[in-house]
């Protein structure tokens, strides 16, 4: 079964160097989903993984098979590697109908016409797009071509099938739909998904891991919920949740008790529950989730000043000051608050992540208590 | 609607710049391209002063001579339309096959292999273009001719002692060839372009679905690149059908007659009511060329666009091959492009031609004064006052052609480009388009009798250098309109209206906000006809006269006359000028005669 691993893959255009020494280990049947901003190596990637692009250095095995080795010299072609790919701009053949498409594989694979026609049909039915199947791609929708583009990747069968992108053309509706789609598709196809996006939100609902990537470098591979909760650095902190987590930067007033002096003369007590080191004078940035802020009246820790307020029925994202920092607060309900007024707020729920400001890595967790 | 909204609607539509030039243009192609085309159709109808004694009817009168001689009078017919149309056509046909061939195939390799020296060969790979058509014609007969037909002979039958024969040195054979190469250019441009656009993806999705190497190029590129294939065809095969220079030179020694040179010679000698029926036979086949390749373009499968990320396209590995394949395509390159001029300096330094022995080196036809045992005492080219004359006419026709035919080509696309869609504006695209299906010599031939008398408030221009002037801006308008539309569709009208709304003025607008922007592409719009100008010979054969003579007339005239080495070296200046004009300019601005015809 399909476990692809990748040992110390590098690749270098020119002298630029686009994916930087990456260790990564893809299980069966999982849904990973390679996170992070433009430029960050991820389709490379992807695409040296699938054979399109060639690796620098490094080892790709696809089910325990070197498929690439830069020592060995080994380099299986990508329709040696069973695996499917599907483009974000779709590549559908301008000049075959719906189902040439999809039949395309399968008669390169030498299948009989009966058995072919057998397979389109199947797929044109599990993908809602039987009735297109004698049109051309430009005469169908952008979201009926992504479904004719699905149909085309899954009709060979593929242990592992590779996605670029694939719903960054498409508008919100079709996307949320289509996310739903994709993972019903991932678990009836009993096939591994390797799936390219810079959009957080897609990375958080579908995959079973993220593997967060910036500047060619691996950050963070985890599932999602685990980046979410206790993101590795601050970039991946930043990267995920919206909207995005607030980070604060301050320095240790003193050690025990544990207190932290932000800017605008605020102080906030900290409880670690797990071990770290800090010194007096340590720069230190606190990682604190909207949902986590609270706004209160009575019981509150610290004063602070409402900037904005964006309602939007089911949450209200409220912007704040506290001393001389901003931060944002999601509060649940169809809420509503008067702009410039003073009120308390509460770091009650949640564990808080604690960075380093000069490494960005995280030191540990803990909660926040009045100072 | 009332009287007083419809003044308004009126005076709106006639506030909008683009819509003013739109109607200008309208009436002035109407009357440049549409008059004269009438008149041609009369012309094939009336007789004509040189005619008036064997149709025995009054001058001007209505006759069916022409057509009922060229179609239906047996042996003459047979002779003065039959059998060149049908060489016209082979001669097309094949001359197409050739270009698109080996155009194809250069583009396929520079595009699409790890071939060496990419720069080099497509830089050098568009001077067949660039040159004039004859030169490689020149070449071919400065290499093969042999003695029976062309006197002297080549040298390739002085270096070889092999004579060359009739069929390989004059006639289909090298016409093919010549034209092919000459045209190879536009394929490899057009073909070229479409594959660079085309989305590697496209290429990539097959390979992951099991299909090899031959499987993607027969299934998958060969289909989406068949439209652009299609209209290369039709374009090639077009132009190739009304080329006059080639088939004179190689075709004129054994009598191998197409529907150009047919033409030239009845439009030049008694019966111009033949030239124009036959005119009007190319310009029937070139509209119908024409819509053809719309319907193409336009049917249900088009993929006009195709766009995408094709940065990483994985090029084809000719391993073993690499080198050897690019030493031959150099060579040939060399060959095509390079060793012409050679023959060209080398000819024009022969006292005797034929005898390539040092002691028969001259500089006679260069720097000499004229000998009275040679060429009526015609004094070498660099002291010849008409030989100066042709250069300075030939560089200001050329000049004011191209800024003229430029800037109307640049206004025109702007203006339909904005208008698009509408009834005025396909008009006038098809005005602009109309003159190059127009053959040259045609062309010439009517505004000749068109502008020989006095028009309205337009004086008879007969050998005036400003009749010259208008046929070439006419002639040459869509290639600059082509660039024009080009720049004007790749440019967002919000980028205009921003300007609008800030209250700039249009002809502020136009000169620091549209023009920087798409400068290379409106420039290569001023290049082409400047290029095209300089090595035309068909379209003012017939209208110069002694004081307004250009350098491809006084090549003609030479060569007609025999005297060789000038001939050469008017053609050596010629392409010196041509190719090195195209390379500042592309140099100094990054304009390019591909822009200009990327996208027909």
């Amino acid at each position: 079964m399909p476990k692809i691993e990748l040992k110390h893959v590098t690749k270098r255009f020119g002298k630029f160097l686009a994916v930087d020494d990456l260790n990564m280990i893809i299980d069966d049947r999982a849904f990973v989903t390679l996170l992070g901003p433009s430029g960050c190596g991820k389709t490379t990637t992807l695409r040296m993984i699938a054979g399109l692009e060639t690796p620098t250095e490094g080892i790709i095995t696809i089910n325990d098979k070197i498929v690439f080795s830069s020592e060995d010299g080994i380099d299986i072609p990508p329709d040696k590697r069973d695996v499917g790919f599907l483009f974000q701009n779709y590549a559908l053949w301008p000049h075959m109908t719906v189902y040439k498409n999809i039949a395309f594989g399968l008669e390169n694979l030498k299948w009989s016409k009966d058995d072919i026609n057998k397979r389109v049909v199947e797929l044109l039915d599990m993908l809602k797009i039987a009735e297109f199947s004698h049109r051309y791609p430009s005469e169908l929708s952008g979201g009926q071509q992504q479904r004719v583009a699905i149909a085309r990747t899954l009709a060979t069968g593929p242990k592992a099938l590779f996605m670029d992108e694939p719903l960054s053309n498409l508008d919100a509706k079709l996307r949320m739909e289509m996310r739903t789609e994709l993972k019903r598709l991932h678990r009836e196809t009993d096939s591994t998904f390797v799936y390219v996006t810079h959009d957080q939100l897609e990375a958080m609902t579908l995959s079973s891991r993220v593997c967060l990537m910036k500047n060619g470098y691996m950050q963070q591979y985890a599932p999602p919920l685990d980046v979410y909760r206790r993101p590795i650095n601050t970039f991946t902190a930043d990267f995920v949740g919206s909207p995005n987590i607030n980070l604060i930067h301050g320095s240790v007033e003193s050690v025990s008790p544990l207190v932290f002096s932000l800017p605008g003369d605020i102080k906030l007590g900290f409880d670690p529950i797990e071990k770290m080191n800090l010194e007096v004078g340590q720069k230190i940035i606190l990682g604190i989730r909207p949902e986590h802020v609270a706004i209160a009246e009575d019981a509150s820790m610290v004063e602070a000043t409402i900037l904005s307020s964006l309602p939007s029925g089911m949450e209200t994202i409220v912007q704040l000051k506290m001393g001389d920092s901003h931060l944002h607060s999601v509060i649940f309900g169809d809420l509503d608050f008067d702009v410039e007024k003073k009120v308390g707020l509460a770091f009650t729920s949640g564990k808080f992540n604690l960075f380093d400001e000069e490494s960005t890595n995280n030191l540990g967790q803990g909660r926040l208590k009045k100072a | 609607m009332s009287a007083k909204s419809r003044l308004n609607n009126f005076k709106s539509f006639i506030k909008k710049p683009h819509n003013i030039i739109l109607i200008v243009l309208f009436v002035v192609l109407g009357y440049l391209t549409l008059v004269p085309l009438m008149t041609i159709i009369v012309d094939t109808f009336s007789v004509h002063s040189s005619e008036a004694r064997f149709v025995k009817q009054p001058v001007g009168s209505f006759t069916l001579y022409h057509w009922n001689k060229m179609f239906a009078s047996g042996v003459t017919s047979q002779k003065t339309f039959y059998e060149p149309f049908l060489n016209t056509m082979v001669v097309a046909f094949l001359s197409c096959v050739m270009a698109i061939a080996v155009g194809g195939f250069f583009a396929w390799t520079v595009t699409r292999t790890n071939i060496r020296c990419k720069g080099f060969i497509s830089t050098v790979f568009v001077f067949p273009y660039i040159m004039p058509a004859w030169t490689l014609a020149m070449a071919w007969l400065n290499f093969f001719r042999n003695s029976r037909v062309g006197g002297a002979p080549g040298l390739f039958t002085v270096f070889t002692g092999i004579e060359t024969a009739n069929w390989f040195a004059y006639g289909l054979f090298p016409i093919v060839i010549v034209q092919g190469l000459h045209y190879a250019p536009f394929a490899y441009i057009l073909i070229g372009g479409i594959l660079r656009n085309m989305d590697a993806n496209l290429e990539e999705a097959a390979m992951l679905l099991h299909a090899n190497r031959w499987q993607i190029t027969r299934k998958i590129t060969l289909p989406i690149v068949k439209p652009a294939l299609l209209s290369t065809f039709l374009l090639v095969f077009s132009s190739t059908m009304s080329a006059f220079a080639v088939p004179a030179f190689l075709g004129s020694p054994v009598r191998y007659q197409v529907l150009t040179t047919q033409m030239f010679r009845t439009l030049n000698g008694m019966n111009p009511g033949y030239g124009y029926i036959m005119a009007l036979i190319m310009i029937v086949i070139g509209v119908g060329i024409l819509m053809l390749n719309q319907w193409i373009t336009g049917r249900r499968k088009s993929y006009t666009t195709i766009t995408g990320k094709s940065s990483n396209i994985s090029l084809f590995n000719l391993r073993k091959a690499r080198t050897p394949l690019t030493i031959v395509l150099v060579t040939v390159l060399v060959m095509v492009a390079i060793l012409p001029l050679f023959s060209f300096a080398l000819e024009s330094f022969i006292m005797a031609p034929g005898n390539y022995s040092f002691s028969n080196f001259t500089t006679e036809f260069w720097i000499g004064a004229g000998r009275a045992d040679i060429a009526n005492s015609e004094p070498g080219i660099l002291r010849n006052p008409s030989i100066w004359l042709g250069l300075t006419n030939s560089l200001k026709l050329s000049v004011i052609v191209s800024l003229i035919a430029g800037t109307v080509g640049m206004l025109a696309g702007y203006s339909i480009a904005k208008r698009r869609g509408s009834k005025l504006s396909t008009w006038v695209n098809n005005l602009t388009f109309f003159p190059y299906l127009m053959p040259s010599m045609a062309f010439g031939a009517i505004f000749l009798s068109m502008f020989a008398v006095r028009r309205g408030f337009i004086p008879a221009l007969y050998g005036s250098f400003w009749l010259l002037v208008i046929v070439g801006s006419v002639k040459y308008l869509p290639f600059a309109s082509r660039s024009g539309i080009n720049a004007m569709l790749q440019l967002s009208g919000e980028i205009e209206e921003a300007g609008t709304i800030m209250g700039i003025g249009w002809f502020k607008r136009m000169t620091r906000i549209i023009f920087p922007i798409q400068k290379t592409t409106f420039i290569s719009g001023y290049l082409l006809p400047f290029i095209s100008c300089m090595r035309e010979l068909s379209l003012f054969i017939l209208l110069v006269s002694p004081s307004t003579r250009i350098l491809t007339t006084l090549l003609f005239q030479y060569n007609e006359k025999g005297w060789n080495q000038y001939a050469n070296a008017i053609n050596l200046m010629i392409v010196v000028i041509v190719v090195s004009f195209n390379l500042i300019v592309n140099k100094l601005t990054g304009a390019s005669i591909d822009k200009g015809i990327g996208t027909n």
